[in-house]
Parts: C-alpha cells; structure tokens; sequence
C-alpha cells in the first residue's frame, strides 16, 4: 500500500494552504528525510520531509489550494507496481473535504521545517516511531538513566523494544556507532534543565549565579555535587563535554535542517553587510539582582542572564527603533512590536523560537516563556506559531566559555546579540583597581540598515540597562 | 603455584567484603585468612560486645520493669551464660561469612599470608599468584609503653569479653568507645568501675555536649571517671593489680587496657616490598592503591578511623578499583560512629567545638520532648544537628540516648544526597518514633520547633 502525502497543518490557526512547490518530480524516487514539497500558507512557508523512502506519486499539482490534511500524494514502496492512471487510493483523493486524520496534526509538526530559521531533523524523523500519540518519548526508565550517563542524547536514539520504545540496548548501540547526535548543547537556561544536581549544589549554584550546565558531575551517576562547583567558570576548560558526534573519516548527509541551516547562514553573509562589535557590561548589580530574584520567584520563574538580556535588549530596541526593523532591498521598514528571537541549541541544529512582544513582558514573564521555549524546543514540542515573526535575536555561548564571537543575522532581521560568559574584570576607583564581573555582548548589525555611531548607541543602552539592572524591573 | 585475579589478606569485614565484591565483578578470587572469618569485629569485636551489651541492657530493663507494672522477683543473672551467648552469635555469623564465600566462589586459605614479591604470596607450603592483593589485615591492641596486656589481670578486649569471674573493683584505662562499653557492660552487672582517661572528655573524638552528658551519665551509674589523667604504673599482682594514678596507688581486682590499636603488619612482607607507610599504618590513595603497583590496603590496616563499616566502604572502592573502574572515593568526614553504652552515642560530621558559631545554626532537641522515649522511659539524651548558616548544608549531627544507633543513618543519607534543611524539613518522619526528635533538631536549628 502506498503511503499518503498529506498537506500538513501548521499552527493552530491554519486552515488552508497550498504545495507551493514539488521538490521530488512526480515518478521520482524519494529517500527517507529528503525535503519533499514546499507548503505555502498565509503566515509560513516551509519544506516538508518525505517519511519514507519510495517513489514519489503526485496527486494534487503546485499551487491548489487545499485544506490541511488533504492528501497530496503518495509515496509508493520501491517494488510496488503504480498504476498508469493512479489518482490516489480510494477515496481519500476527495480532496478538500477529507477529515484530517485524528492523530496527524501535532506529530507532523515537528516533522517540518519552519522557514525562520530551523527545519525539521533527522532526530525527530526518527523518534516519531519511538514516540506515543501523545508525543511523549518512549523510553524505558533504565534508557533515560543510562542514555544520562553515557551522555546520549536520547533524542536521537532510534527505538527497537516493542512499539518503538527505546530500551537499553538501544543506547548502548548509540553510543557504540557515536551515531547518535552530539548531546544536546544546553541553551541559556539550561541550569534549570539540569536534573542531578544534589539540593545543596543547586541552592549553592543559584545563590552564587553558577551556570549549573558547565558542571561535570562527580557524584553517583554523574550527579553534581558541592564540591563540583569549583570547577566553575573562568576557564573555558570547564566547557562540559560533548558526547561523541559523527566519527572523524564519515561523511555527514547535508539534508533537513542542517540543509536548511547552511542556506540560510549563507545566505545572511551573502545577502547583507553585516559586521560585528563588542562591548562590555558590568554585572554585578545584574548577579546580585538575579540572586535576589531566583529566591524573591521561587517556584514561578527563574531568570537566567540570557533573560535578562533579552529583557534590556528589548526596552533599547524601543529606545532605537532603527535596530529593530527589516530592509527588503527598497525601504527599511520600522516595526513598533519586539518579538525577541531565542536561539536553542538542538540535536544537529539550531531552533530560533520567538517570544512575542517582548517590550510589553516584564522579565518574570520573559522568564517563564523562554524557559518554556527552549524546553519545547529540546523536546521537539515547538508549534510553528512559536517560530513565526522574529524582529530581533539573542544567542548565547557564554557557557562554553566564549568571550567575543558574530553571531549570523537571522534575515530579514537587523541586528542579533551574542551573550558571552561572566568573567572577572577589573574596574578603577581613581587609582585603585577593584575585582568586577563582567560580560561582553556582540552585536552584528547590518551595515545597510544603520551605520556604527547609532549601532554603539544602541549596545551601549543595552549595557546602560545591564549595568543598572533595577531598571529591568522597570 | 595457584593463581587468582586477586587475592585478600584478611577475612575481616573490609576483607571479606572485598573479596565478594570483586568475585561479583568477574575476578577469580582468593582470600587468606589465619584465624576466623569474620575478623576481628565479628568474633572479638562489634558483634560479641553488643551481645554482652544487649545482656545488660536487658538486666537494666527488668531491673526498671517495675515502673511499667511488671515486677520480678528472684532476678539473678549467669555470667558463664551471657558469655556463652556472645560466642554462639559470633560463631554464627562467622559460619554465615563462610557460606558467602562459598556462594560468591572466593576460595578460602587458612595460615598466616606473606607477600614474597608483587604478585606472589606464601601461605604455608601453598605459593599464590596473583595480579592485585588487597591486605586487610586489621588492628590488633596497643599496650601503653611498658604496660602490656598479660592476659592474667591486665586485659585487652579479649579477656574483656570473655570473663570468667566477674572482678568487683574495675579499673579502665581509656574512655574511648571501647573503654565505656566495657564499663557500661561491668557497671551494669555491679563491678566498681573506674574509668581513667587522660583527654579531658569521655569518648574524646564526640561532640563536648555528648561527652558531658555521658559523663554524668556514667558518674550517676556509680563509676568513678578520672578525667585529664593517665595511669603511671600498671601490675599484675598475685591477686588482681596495682595501679599508679596521679601519685595515688589503687588497687584493683583486673584492668582493661583500652588506648586504641595499631595496624597487623607483623610478618606480612610489607617492609620489605617497600610499602609506605605512616604513623604504623599503610599509606592509601583514594583508589586503596599503596605506593608499590599491585597491592592495596583497606579497613583498620590502611588508618584511621578503625570501624568495620569503613572497611566495608574500602572493600567497595578497592573492588572496584582492581577491576578498573573509576570509584567514588570515601569522604571520611561522611563515616557516622557508634558507641554502644548507656546512654548510646552516634555521631556523623563537623562537631560543635570546631565550628565557627556565627558560620552554623544548630537545633539540640532533648529527647524528654519525643513521645516514644517518653513511652520507653529513655528520656536522657539528644539529637543535636548543625547546619551551614549560609548554604543551609546539613554538616553535622550528634546524638545520644537509647536508640540513638539506630537513628544515625538517617542523617548520614541526608549528608550523603547532599541535602539541605529543606529536605529534611519536607520529609515526613513517622509518628510514634524517635526519629520525629531528628526532625525536631532540625526545625529548632531553624527557630521552629513544633514540640518545644
């Protein structure tokens, strides 16, 4: 039997859209994770990834309108016979009205790939298999354990107990092959992701602001304890350490949102003038001031630096409009909304989650959705409206010891901000030095939008509200 | 010639811990022990005193049974018998060790170890070889410079717990948990005890509070305590000893030497081999390994502190260690201790005289505020628990009472998971029992008792 081709529904608000275009001809065959069509609807495009490998038989020609669920086409096995004069397998080529299929609209979300910036991966084509209806991650207990000790991402793990679940074995062969994904990298608030952390080294790591994502664990199971915490952070040496990704001598498939990510990354550098500044922000103000609020929110939010980034980046792009803005080649349009693009670290990519009118948020709110944003992002739960209409981005490295870096505009925005880490620094009181923590923030801006007086001015207020944090709470 | 991947010197609690553990990963393996399995803590340590321990304890209770309607009269007891009791329960869990290393296939050989070259040990006519050896070989008492023990009037803890008359006038030489277990033991049973000791607190290495407490506790059962001073002069005389004391000369009918012990290393091998060594105990890294490639110590032989559930704890990493894992080396700050007198002492971590009072809270919950001492009639004693002021790390808890053994454990998975007051407040304790008091200790550390 072949297998259908549906349009797939994105977003809770989709209600129609089209195939904009084929990328596998009709008759063609297609592999497993190959981009397959491009949907085009009122808010997003995004390509579409082929389930199986086969070939490809089209149903509905580019550029129907069509509701989402429809099916499009089919994708025949290698040694399935198609009929000369196919139309579709009865009944479901009613297009239009045939009911969506109870359970496709949220498993086949993360499957595609949002323009923004991500697109769908080849860790989650995977483990749909190993995943209930639900979208839960089915995984034996001892999996979970062992996939956390060997450091496995078990995202990335493919199923081979009953039902797909992932069972030991499984994450066994992974780490074996290093087959599997380099461990997640842990986003800006991963601190909180952290799991095995004794209780003393959490409330220690928070009072003392300790990234708890750059620590290796000592304890049984790797479980991070008191001691563990000199490790941290000057040194870049105290990066934790990824697990094995592709072995040196493979070759890697540029396919599905690595694809997705070269274009688009080269795209920017080839489409724009960007270039990059840093500029150092005195945080000690900001350390305390988060301490105090780790306590003051306890059980509702915990804000990281990279919140309050975001959090002072927003009230200046209101302050400097200019940096918050699109150029389409002819004007450069201004845009009085601040939707604060996130950039999470996933398996094999990036995802640039958004959270909405981040001018109007306090930074408790702020807090919560980015928690919430990159915890979807790392379990593939993210909907397309949480990708859509970005105006500016943050991208945080600080935890791996990085000091200065540019950041790659995520077009067609203006201006994206890389977090680096804390580090001692020295200020002068006349003529006495005095320790300071301190932070850079590099912005690559484009060149074409505004020039470098105004860019600065824009950094520096950015500094301004990092420095004097209770103007965050403002 | 045999050969094992290992082979362990020493069939005590470290010894033969290690020996089963290292069976369960894989290694074939021999274990050389020269008198009975089970060391020195099942057959003349730990297990028989807590049986003469128990005798007297329940000699106590019938005595006290009165107050809970119960009276009894023509109560005697046999001290042939209590002594007897004692031997049959080491014997049988010495049987029981037997059993365990026919179970986990550790092949035993009896006769006295020496280790010829890395690798290679005599054991009478029998040559082993072997990649790892393990020596734990123990403790064996000390004597205090000219004084020995003599076996005749003078006794380790030997001759301690194997009485054949009970001695009316007692003299003790250290007040360490040895010292008052024997004199709880004898005091109970009605010898005049005198306790000598030369630090200025029973039970030195506790906390001063818990030291106090059993000292008075000790001097309102009748014994006289000589704390700050040592004995000069010990004999054995035809009939009972002479002692020295402070210029005084006393006379007494026995006396147990009880001022700690040193390593069993005579005639091991290990001087030759160059093993190093310090203060008479071998020199271990965190891994048990000695600084000759190839042997390893654990338990009483690799230092202090001497307790059977450190050795048992080093057999773990030790075993661990040989079959090339990574272990998690032992925090000995984390080991609790127990002294089984009346009242019980059982300790774990940073004690109050070596803390910075504005660096701790602490909560000291009397047990006379807990119910069920109330209800057993114990109500001498404490739970005391201090705490990091700033982080709120549980870093240390003493306790004293009847029971209080038992309790201990509790606190030392607390300090184990690394938990905080929090945790600890969070856990719910059941109700009638004594650990609500370990609870309370805590709560009151952080001004918020329920019961007091």
């Amino acid at each position: 039997m072949p297998r259908e081709i549906y349009l797939v529904k994105v977003g809770m608000t989709m209600t129609e859209g089209m195939v904009s275009e084929w990328f596998i001809a009709d008759g063609q065959p297609v592999s497993k994770g190959d981009m397959l069509y491009a949907l085009e609807t009122e808010k997003v495009n995004l390509d579409v990834d082929a389930e199986m490998d086969g070939i490809v038989k089209h149903v509905v020609e580019a550029g129907v309108t069509l509701a989402p669920g429809d099916v499009v086409g089919y994708i025949f096995a290698a040694d399935e016979v198609i009929p000369d004069d196919f139309e579709g397998v009865a009944s479901t080529n009613d297009t239009l009205s045939t009911p969506l299929p109870e359970a496709m609209p949220a498993p086949e979300v993360p499957k595609t790939s949002p323009q923004p910036v991500a697109a769908s991966t080849g860790a989650a084509e995977q483990n749909v298999a190993s995943r209930t209806e639900e979208g839960r991650l089915k995984a034996s207990p001892a999996a979970r354990r062992l996939a956390g000790e060997l450091g496995v991402g078990i995202e990335g793990v493919v199923g081979t107990g009953p039902d797909g679940r992932i069972v030991e074995a499984d994450v066994y062969a992974a780490a074996k092959a290093g087959s599997t994904q380099p461990q997640m990298i842990l986003p800006p608030v991963s601190a909180e992701a952290v799991a095995n952390v004794s209780p003393l080294a959490r409330r220690i790591a928070e009072a003392k602001g300790i990234d708890l994502a750059q620590i290796q664990g000592s304890g049984p199971n790797g479980k991070i304890l008191q001691a563990d915490l000199d490790q941290v952070p000057t040194a870049p040496t105290a990066v934790k350490s990824v697990a094995a990704g592709p072995k040196a001598g493979s070759t890697v498939p540029v396919r599905g949102m690595r694809k997705t990510i070269a274009q688009r990354m080269h795209q920017s550098l080839q489409e724009t003038a960007q270039l990059s500044m840093d500029m150092a922000a005195v945080m000690d103000d900001a350390v305390r001031l988060r301490g105090q609020l780790i306590k003051e929110w306890e059980g509702e939010a915990k804000p990281t630096y990279t919140d309050l980034v975001i959090k002072a980046t927003a009230k200046a792009l209101v302050r400097h409009p200019m940096m918050n803005s699109r150029f389409d080649g002819a004007e450069i349009a201004l845009l009085d909304e601040v939707h604060m693009g996130l950039a999470v670290a996933v398996p094999d990519g990036l995802l640039v989650p958004v959270i909405r009118n981040a001018h109007l948020l306090s930074l408790k709110e702020i807090s919560i959705e980015s928690a919430r944003l990159a915890s979807a992002a790392r379990a593939g739960t993210l909907g397309l409206d949480d990708f859509a209409g970005g105006t500016f981005t943050v991208s945080a490295l600080g935890m791996y010891g990085v000091n200065s870096f540019t950041p790659i505009i995520n077009q067609p925005q203006s201006g994206i901000i890389g977090i680096n880490q804390l580090y001692d620094g020295v200020a002068w009181e006349g003529e006495n030095p005095v320790k300071t923590t301190q932070m850079n923030l590099s912005l690559t801006w484009d060149h074409r939008v505004l020039d470098g007086a105004p860019a600065a001015e824009f950094l520096a207020s950015v500094v301004e509200f990092l420095s004097e944090p209770y103007r965050l709470l403002l | 010639m045999k050969e094992f991947d290992a082979v362990v010197i020493g069939g005590g609690p470290g010894g033969y811990a290690a020996a089963i553990r290292a069976s369960q990963l894989g290694l074939s393996v021999a274990l050389i022990e020269r008198e009975a399995l089970g060391g020195t803590c099942l057959n003349w340590g730990c297990i028989p005193t807590k049986s003469l321990l128990h005798s007297a304890s329940l000699l106590a209770d019938i005595r006290a049974a009165d107050a809970f309607g119960i009276s009894v009269e023509g109560l005697s007891f046999d001290l042939a018998k209590m002594v007897s009791q004692s031997r049959s329960a080491a014997a049988q869990l010495s049987q029981g060790v037997k059993g365990l290393m026919r179970k986990n296939k550790v092949t035993v050989f009896e006769g006295h170890a020496r280790i010829v070259s890395p690798g290679l040990i005599a054991v009478g006519d029998d040559q082993i070889s072997t990649d790892s050896i393990v020596v734990a070989t123990g403790a064996v008492q000390k004597g205090l410079g000219s004084i020995q023990i003599d076996g005749k009037h003078i006794w380790g803890a030997r001759e301690a717990m194997t009485p054949k008359r009970l001695p009316k006038r007692l003299l003790i030489v250290g007040a360490g948990a040895i010292g008052v277990e024997f004199a709880c033991f004898y005091r109970a049973l009605g010898s005049e005890v005198t306790l000598l000791e030369v630090a200025e607190h029973v039970l030195p290495t506790e906390d001063h509070e818990v030291s106090a407490l059993v000292a008075e506790a000790l001097v309102s059962q009748g014994m006289t305590l000589r704390l700050g001073q040592g004995v000069q002069a010990l004999e054995s005389q035809k009939r009972g000893v002479t002692a020295e004391v402070g210029g005084e000369q006393l006379k007494f009918d026995a006396a147990i030497l009880s001022v700690g012990v040193e390593a069993a290393i005579a005639d091991l091998g290990l001087e030759e081999l160059g093993v190093e060594m310090q203060s008479g105990f071998i020199t271990v890294n965190d891994a048990q390994m000695t600084n000759v490639p190839g042997i390893y110590a654990i338990g009483d032989v690799a230092g202090a502190p001497c307790l059977a559930h450190k050795a048992t704890h080093e057999a773990m990493i030790v075993a661990e260690s040989i079959s090339g894992g990574e272990p998690h080396p032992l925090q000995r700050e984390r080991i609790p201790g127990c002294t089984y007198g009346t009242p019980q002492v059982a300790s774990i971590g940073l004690r109050e005289q070596d803390a910075e009072p504005e660096q701790v809270k602490i909560g000291r919950f009397p047990l006379y505020a807990n119910g069920k001492s109330v209800v057993s009639g114990h109500t001498e004693g404490f739970v005391k628990t201090i705490f990091d002021r700033e982080s709120g790390a549980l870093l240390g808890a003493h306790l004293v009472g009847e029971g209080v053994t038992e309790l201990i454990q509790g606190f030392a998975v607390a300090i184990g998971l690394e938990t905080t007051e929090a945790e600890l407040m969070h856990t719910v304790f059941p109700h009638p029992t004594m650990s609500e008091a370990m609870q309370e200790s805590v709560l009151l550390a952080f001004d918020r008792p329920l019961h007091l």
